[in-house]
């Protein structure tokens, strides 16, 4: 009688039942993933837009817009353009070639917006530093993707962090190259001369904000020459 | 039918008070400092929590009878990770900003001794619905406990509460200062020792 009852830890049952979890298992994960894929890459897609539009201060705050709202203010408002190393604008992409967009009103330019791509603490930094047409003052600041501690680090993505780099120079009074970076602590107990480059820093995310600050300052140095054509002034419009 | 909800009144009871995941039974401590510097962060990882929970410990007891018990472990942990990474995607597909905000937390839930843990001890031997009724009080308790911790912290710490500052200036002015060790893992160790003190001397002070 006994060999008829259903014996849950025979090996037989446990092969079955290990193979059944894991096609099962499987199958549910790689479902998920590749059948929205789709819709997972259009969101990354958008958001992509929603912080370039945020570095350039055309959406404010914290808040995202309806998603025909930044469709329509990217189309209007952005330009992506690819320059060489001296800052002129080239139209054939190779390695050599950086990349950016222009922020513009009716084709005037109003800046540029450069790709900040560093290493952070736990993870890749990826978000946009927004310059005016001076070549000089920082307009914004946008996070679009990183790994740091939330509430710590992940503090870079929230808008109390970055609106205080609005106004901030990257050039000193000397006109010499400084960069713009993170401080250690509150920007009001620096020195007076140095409080133009730096904005404050998170506390208790120091590491964050080091790295940051170094992403920011090789990025700026790679793309030195464009600013530099923007400080000459011989770029004002978008080429037809 | 009396019957039944005193006895799950009783597992509620069990799981929020008696029982407590992190206070009783020390258990997702690790995400309990993790998670616990802001209350908005605090109230949406106890969410998705307290979800997961529930619906996993339901699956594991429906299974119960099949799954064999020296690859149960296995098993247990194959049905939370998958769920739980179903569950991300569709975040990601369809609710953006909010997968955005839970960043690697979601992932954290998967290494969440509380839902490994009430698997192990209650799923494998009860019914699906009491199952399922013991991980939402789980998973209560543990929201209690990181709500608590979080609204301490992000008071004493960014003199906030849910992101608005709640300390007037004036307070400020005269010298105030935020704590910035709460902001910190050891300000959590603290406060959750101090919680389950709390918790354990009114426990005792019923007796």
């Amino acid at each position: 009688m006994s060999d008829k009852k259903f014996d849950k830890n025979s090996k037989k049952n446990v092969i079955q039942f290990a193979l059944m979890l894991s096609v099962i298992c499987s199958l549910l994960i790689t479902g998920a993933a590749s059948g929205l894929k789709h819709f997972q890459q259009e969101n990354i897609k958008l958001d992509k837009k929603a912080n370039i539009l945020k570095a350039a201060n055309l959406i404010k705050g914290d808040n995202k817009p309806a998603k025909e709202v930044i469709l329509k203010r990217y189309q209007n408002h952005i330009k992506e353009v690819m320059v060489n190393q001296e800052g002129q604008p080239v139209k054939n992409k190779d390695d050599n070639v950086l990349q950016l967009y222009y922020y513009h009103t009716n084709n005037v330019i109003d800046g540029y917006i450069l790709p900040i791509n560093t290493k952070g603490l736990w993870g890749k930094i990826q978000g946009y530093l927004a310059f005016e047409n001076d070549g000089q003052t920082v307009s914004g600041f946008s996070v679009f993707s990183h790994s740091e501690t939330p509430g710590l680090g992940g503090e870079i993505e929230n808008a109390w962090f970055r609106k205080n780099f609005k106004g901030k120079k990257i050039l000193n009074s000397q006109n010499k190259f400084v960069s713009v970076g993170i401080a250690k602590g509150k920007v009001k107990n620096l020195p007076k001369n140095l409080q133009d480059h730096y904005v404050d820093g998170i506390s208790g995310a120091t590491l964050t904000g080091q790295y940051l600050s170094e992403g920011i300052k090789s990025t700026l140095t790679k793309y030195e020459p464009l600013s530099i054509s923007f400080r000459q002034k011989s770029l004002k419009t978008l080429e037809k | 039918m009396t019957n039944e909800t005193t006895r799950y009144k009783e597992i509620l009871l069990k799981g929020i008070w008696h029982e407590n995941p992190v206070a009783y039974q020390v258990l997702g401590i690790c995400s309990a400092l993790a998670v616990t510097v802001k209350m908005s962060t605090a109230i949406v990882m106890s969410l998705a929590l307290t979800l997961v929970t529930a619906f996993s410990s339901m699956i594991i007891s429906s299974m119960r009878n099949k799954i064999p018990s020296n690859i149960r472990i296995i098993a247990e942990l194959a049905v939370i990770a998958s769920m739980v990474i179903v569950t991300d995607e569709i975040l990601k597909a369809f609710f953006y900003d909010i997968s955005k905000q839970l960043s690697i937390f979601v992932g954290l839930i998967i290494t969440n001794c509380i839902v490994l843990g009430r698997a192990e001890a209650f799923a494998l031997a009860n019914k699906p619905l009491d199952a399922f009724v013991d991980g939402i009080a789980n998973g209560l308790g543990y929201s209690l406990i990181l709500i608590a911790v979080a609204f301490i912290r992000e008071l004493l710490g960014a003199g906030e509460c849910l992101g608005y500052p709640v300390i007037p200036s004036v307070i400020y002015d005269a010298g105030y200062q935020n704590m910035g060790l709460m902001l910190l893992a050891p300000g959590a160790f603290f406060i959750i020792g101090l919680l389950v003190w709390l918790k354990n001397s009114i426990s005792e002070s019923k007796k």
